[in-house]
């Protein structure tokens, strides 16, 4: 993963070179793994479609052809007809691998930190302004990750529950904020590779955290979720020294 | 207590490898100052023409120790004539070319790189010793997360500014984790202040500031003159 070289960058930085068909197949593909579509649901009609992706009809279908062949979505004909979610894309272990041995110690800590200033607003203010249905709701989210058997489904189904916490906090930039770093690690986080990530202890620290935000307690929930992200971090930096540096142990050098 | 052999040998790994590149920034520094004492020929501030030839060095540093992202000459200010640049700075860029980093010079841009007041010129000027900065984040400048070590530069015996060189963190991660592996408990190479910069587990991150505390933390001082970079390990 090529860092920018200046801060600069960031303004100028190059546009996506990939083609728009594979900028839509990709932008399907995570939102299908981050759960916010789900397996069964009907995408908008190909004429809405096109226009909402802001492209032509054949780049559309080349993107839909594309997600069928990967056997994620079906399209069906006739009268309840249309193009539907039919399975989970797999965890690609290859692209994970690759992203553990490209991202430094530093890189991550670093994104343990930008989650750590989103996470510890977005609970503040979800304790102010939460109400009683978000709560269920937030307590079904955290129950759904026990009961997740795959890591293919404990990440979005993690993911989902951060997600909502943004939600209930009313804020669209900080739930914006909240997708682009779920998008960023929550595949790394369950991979199977290596150590696996424990879900009933990640549930349990979801379920106290809902408590927290029900019974508005700011302080203590912030706490629980700057740890819970501090586990997190520590759990993709030991996945990243068993990944990259297993060798050295053994050799002493 | 006695460190072990593993943490033993791991400070003296350490302490060879950070010599080298104090030997490195050195020499940067001595081939600039020769060039400079051949060029002035009695003029007492740098102009362009005492100047010339002066990027010969950092390009070839970079080209032999591949470990540095960026090398150069930082000048004091009062020592160059106005008009001729006060820096010579040059980076590895994309696909492995080395290009000149152009930095704002002027005061009172917003994007002014004061590097004058930056620690790794402050030190060297006020100590006359090679030292060591970071990890920091280097806004306006190489705009990284680095280590930068620098090395006074003189000329007849005045003190005319700093030869140093940049070492990303995320490149020095893969090339001294595997001594600090080899230490089996919680280990991390730390700064004069006690900052973390490589750490051999999730206890000891790149950036954190060491607090003294745990009994069983203990501390062994590496054999590098005037970096202060110690071994932190636990037992």
């Amino acid at each position: 993963m090529a860092s920018p070289s200046s801060f600069q960058s960031q303004i100028y930085r190059s546009l996506p070179e990939i083609e728009r068909a594979d900028a839509i197949v990709d932008r399907l593909t995570k939102a299908i793994g981050l759960g916010l579509l789900k397996v069964g649901e009907r995408l908008p009609p190909e004429a809405a479609l096109s226009e909402m992706f802001g492209v032509g009809g054949a780049t559309l279908r080349e993107a839909l052809g594309d997600l069928r062949e990967r056997g994620i979505v079906e399209t069906r004909r006739g009268r309840s007809g249309g193009t539907f979610v039919v399975n989970q894309p797999r965890a690609q272990t290859d692209a994970i691998r690759d992203w553990f041995l490209s991202t430094s110690i530093s890189e991550i800590r670093d994104i343990g930190d930008e989650h750590s200033a989103i996470a510890a607003t977005t609970v503040r203010l979800a304790c102010e302004r939460a109400e009683a249905h978000d709560f269920e709701r937030l307590q079904d989210l955290a129950r759904a990750l026990i009961l997740a058997d795959t890591p293919e489904v404990r990440a979005p189904a993690d993911s989902r529950f951060h997600i909502e916490l943004a939600i209930a906090a009313q804020s669209p930039r900080l739930t914006n904020a909240e997708i682009r770093l779920q998008e960023e690690t929550v595949q790394q986080l369950w991979t199977p590779l290596t150590v696996a990530f424990d879900p009933e202890q990640a549930t349990a620290e979801h379920l106290e955290l809902v408590r927290a935000v029900a019974q508005d307690q700011p302080e203590k929930a912030q706490n629980l979720v700057l740890e819970h992200i501090r586990r997190n971090i520590f759990h993709l930096i030991d996945k990243k020294l068993t990944l990259g540096y297993a060798q050295s142990n053994q050799d002493g050098q | 207590m006695k460190p072990t052999a593993e943490v033993v040998h791991a400070a003296s790994a350490l302490s060879s490898w950070m010599s080298g590149v104090c030997t490195e920034v050195n020499k940067l520094s001595s081939d600039v100052s020769s060039l400079l004492e051949r060029n002035l020929a009695g003029k007492s501030r740098a102009d362009r023409a005492a100047l010339k030839g002066l990027d010969e060095y950092p390009r070839e540093f970079l080209t032999k120790n591949s470990y540095a992202a960026g090398a150069g000459t930082f000048f004091a200010v009062e020592t160059i004539e106005q008009g001729a640049p006060a820096l010579d700075w040059w980076a590895r860029k994309e696909y492995g070319t080395i290009g000149r980093l152009d930095l704002d010079m002027t005061p009172g841009s917003s994007r002014y790189y004061d590097y004058e007041k930056l620690p790794f010129f402050s030190t060297a000027a006020s100590t006359g010793e090679q030292s060591l900065w970071g990890p920091y984040v280097d806004f306006l400048g190489f705009e990284e997360y680095i280590l930068t070590f620098a090395a006074p530069l003189s000329v007849h015996g005045h003190f005319t500014g700093v030869a140093a060189c940049d070492i990303r963190i995320k490149d020095l991660e893969p090339l001294i984790m595997p001594t600090l592996r080899a230490i089996p408990g919680d280990a991390a190479l730390v700064n004069a202040s006690n900052r973390v910069i490589l750490g051999n587990s999730g206890l000891y991150l790149v950036g954190e500031r060491i607090k003294s505390g745990s009994p069983n933390q203990h501390q062994l001082a590496l054999d590098v003159p005037h970096l202060g970079l110690s071994l932190i390990y636990t037992v």
